[in-house]
């Protein structure tokens, strides 16, 4: 499949390198030592370019739905506009709040920031681009990303402010809510790849991406993912936690300088994982377009790296939800629960249904046409 | 029955005003920009005549303007922002009068409310729109609206076209 | 080598907020204290080697028990108050009671810590295997405990909506 194609700008080619290299010249206790430092740092430097570039592209993007120019002053297009918020931000004082229960007050950022990376470990960011590849990797970061609430739900409380408190019950009420038809639409795609390893479910995808591959009911499981993923982060039409009209700022009211820092880091993480999960799961994650049988169409596809073929997926899903959050008012939180109790999550369940029964029957695409894809 | 065909269609609306909604906003996304970027317009740059940015008082080419020294905008000022000094001096015809010295305005203490402008029976004062009025000291607000050697206009003659600032 | 200090580093929290989570005067610490303990022993699984053990404590004990452990102290009335400490007759019978649940525990796990041990070293835990363990009903299969529990907490949710409507 894809490994006979020439791949020369790939990571992997670098990190075996690398990894030759260093055990050829050291024991192996120094290479694993020297290669986990190196990989945790490159996660974490990851994790705060990324949020930056997000940031940077949320408003130029919200700007342009708004038929303005957004952040063009600071470097050329603006683009050093979230480098100088950074530091910014890091300069900024944290104000110290008298009678805020301290202990619970500080851990609560810390399990924002902290769920967001354990889950961005798992993320494949291309080919041999993945730091811990668990074969329970759905499970996983479905697991994992919900310790965020608990600091969204410690931080409002810990706060001692009325604002606060309203905006983590909301918050995570409707974290709760929505966090189980996102894991009944992922579980639909489980049900179809038959496995929960990211790294298996990409490669089954290399012709066929599987919302292709399920065709109605994919469909039908990946807009619910978007729609309950965004609604997990806590955006768009769903951002009544932190609705400024009624709650100020929601649980973060009371957060100053670096701490609240780590919060907004956290949702632009989060929007980031989400949108990526989304294209591991839905859209063959960092897999070219291929075309069964043309080989020199392969070629070509090969020949870009595919860590590009996985940030321009995410991309458009980071887009669509931008999109999605520049269109629609903020729903009420009564309207807000029925759109997860009586839409979502029976259309879900349905869902989950029918797609079992078009594995168990034959009717995917890839059992119905198996030469084509 | 009736609620079951009404669950799914009130699940259809809803997904097409959605659609709907987003293709606005999708037509949103490329019409052109309206932000104004101020310091590169400068040229094309229209500012309302009415926008009030600083008090100005019209000298016409013969270097005269109409302040006849009342007092009447100094009282009707809220904030005291302008301040009058007149002198008496004796015209040719031996009358004794009172003329403008120095018209003081502090451009800091000024909000902008027109009160001046409106009460002056000579019309004498008007805001002008120039609005760039930064500076780096306080002191360079305060300006003096009459000019070097300007004097009080002729009621009988016929006056000449004001000129603008 | 670096297993064991792993084991030793999550033992201790274990034990620490174990420790505080039952002497902490306020209700909301205790409940932080009680996540903990769960994240650290989910860490034991990975330490293991059962992702999926690991993945099912975090998913179930800290994303969703603790969430509503907490929501419910929120929703109760003074969660940021200190607990009064009970009378001593109450004190001395509830620790006679969980040292009775200890020593019981104890002693079932001193009996078979050797056969559980030599399962769970034989067993690769492919997570095809446990659903189909659960969902089979085959010898050594859970289909039956599977559903009753799933009607037991069935019955939780009518009880509990009956309940919520009794007003
Ligand atoms: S505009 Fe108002 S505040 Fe300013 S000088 Fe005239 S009367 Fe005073
Ligand atoms: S500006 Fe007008 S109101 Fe003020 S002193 Fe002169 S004539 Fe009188």
């Amino acid at each position: 499949m894809i490994l006979n194609y020439s791949q020369p700008l790939e990571f992997s080619n670098l990190s075996s390198w690398l990894d030759a290299t260093l055990r050829n010249n050291l024991s192996e206790f120094w290479t694993l030592l020297i290669e986990f430092v190196l990989v945790g740092v490159l996660l974490l430097a990851a994790y705060a370019v990324i949020a930056l570039v997000l940031i940077y592209v949320e408003r130029k993007i919200t700007a342009f739905f708004q038929a303005r120019f957004g952040p063009n002053r600071v470097g050329q297009y603006g683009l050093l506009q979230s480098l100088a918020d950074m530091i910014k931000i890091l300069l900024k004082e944290i104000i110290h709040i008298n009678k805020v229960d301290k202990f619970l007050f500080y851990a609560a950022p810390f399990f924002m920031v902290g769920a967001s990376m354990l889950t961005f470990g798992a993320i494949a960011f291309g080919k041999g681009l993945q730091a811990v590849d668990f074969n329970i990797g759905v499970l996983y970061v479905t697991a994992v990303s919900s310790l965020g609430i608990i600091g969204v739900l410690l931080a409002g409380w810990s706060s001692n402010n009325k604002y606060s408190m309203i905006g983590a019950m909301r918050s995570g009420a409707q974290f709760v809510s929505y966090e189980l038809s996102a894991g009944f639409a992922l579980m639909t795609m489980v049900v179809l790849s038959g496995t929960m390893q990211f790294s298996e479910m990409i490669n089954q995808q290399a012709y066929c991406w599987n919302i292709f591959n399920g065709h109605i009911s994919s469909i039908i499981a990946f807009f619910i993912y978007l729609i309950s993923g965004h609604a997990e982060t806590n955006r768009g039409p769903f951002d009544l936690p932190e609705a400024e009209s009624e709650l100020t700022a929601g649980y973060h009211t009371e957060y100053s300088g670096l701490q609240f820092g780590f919060f907004y880091l956290a949702e632009y993480l989060n929007m980031f994982i989400i949108a990526s999960i989304a294209t591991a799961v839905f859209l063959g994650g960092w897999m070219p377009i291929q075309i069964k049988g043309w080989e020199a169409f392969n070629q070509i596809m090969n020949y870009i790296p595919s860590y590009v073929w996985f940030f321009s997926k995410t991309g458009v899903l980071i887009f669509f939800s931008l999109w999605v959050r520049w269109s629609f008012p903020r729903l009420r939180i009564d309207q807000l629960l029925n759109l997860e109790w009586k839409y979502l999550l029976p259309i879900n369940l349905v869902n989950l249904l029918v797609m079992v029964i078009l594995v168990l029957t034959g009717l995917t695409l890839t059992d119905l046409f198996p030469n084509w894809f | 029955m009736s609620s079951v065909s009404q669950y799914f269609s009130g699940l259809f609306t809803g997904i097409r005003s959605l659609m709907k909604g987003m293709a606005v906003t999708w037509v949103e996304l490329w019409t052109k920009k309206v932000t104004a970027q101020y310091p590169e317009n400068r040229d094309t740059l229209v500012i309302s005549d009415r926008f009030r940015c600083e008090l100005i008082m019209p000298h016409d080419t013969n270097n005269e303007h109409a302040c006849t020294a009342c007092g009447i905008c100094v009282m009707n000022c809220p904030n005291g922002t302008i301040k009058i000094e007149s002198e008496m001096i004796e015209t040719a015809d031996g009358k004794k009068k009172k003329v403008l010295k120095q018209y003081t305005y502090d451009l800091g203490m000024c909000t902008f409310c027109n009160l001046c402008v409106v009460t002056c029976p000579s019309d004498a004062i008007k805001f002008d729109n120039t609005f760039e009025n930064a500076i780096f000291t306080r002191s360079k607000l305060v300006q003096t609206l009459n000019r070097e050697g300007s004097k009080l206009r002729e009621k009988k003659k016929e006056t000449p076209a004001p000129v603008a600032e | 080598m670096a297993n064991q200090i792993i084991f030793y580093v999550l033992a201790t929290i274990i034990a620490i907020f174990s420790v505080l989570a039952v002497t902490s005067n306020k209700i909301i610490r205790s409940a932080l204290y009680l996540l903990f303990v769960l994240l650290s022993t989910a860490g034991l699984y990975l330490l293991l080697g059962y992702p999926y053990l690991f993945g099912v404590q975090i998913a179930v004990y800290a994303g969703g028990v603790m969430v509503l452990f907490i929501f419910a102290i929120f929703l109760t009335n003074k969660p940021g108050d200190k607990v009064d400490k009970e009378r001593p007759i109450r004190r001395i019978v509830a620790g006679i009671t969980a040292f009775t649940g200890l020593a019981f525990c104890a002693h079932v796990f001193y009996y078979n810590i050797a056969r559980v041990f030599a399962t769970v070293a034989i067993e690769e835990s492919k997570i095809q295997v446990i659903g189909h363990t659960l969902m089979g009903t085959e010898k050594y299969q859970y289909l039956l405990p599977f559903e009753v529990i799933s009607i037991l907490l069935l019955a939780c949710i009518v009880g509990s909506i009956m309940i919520a409507r009794k007003r």
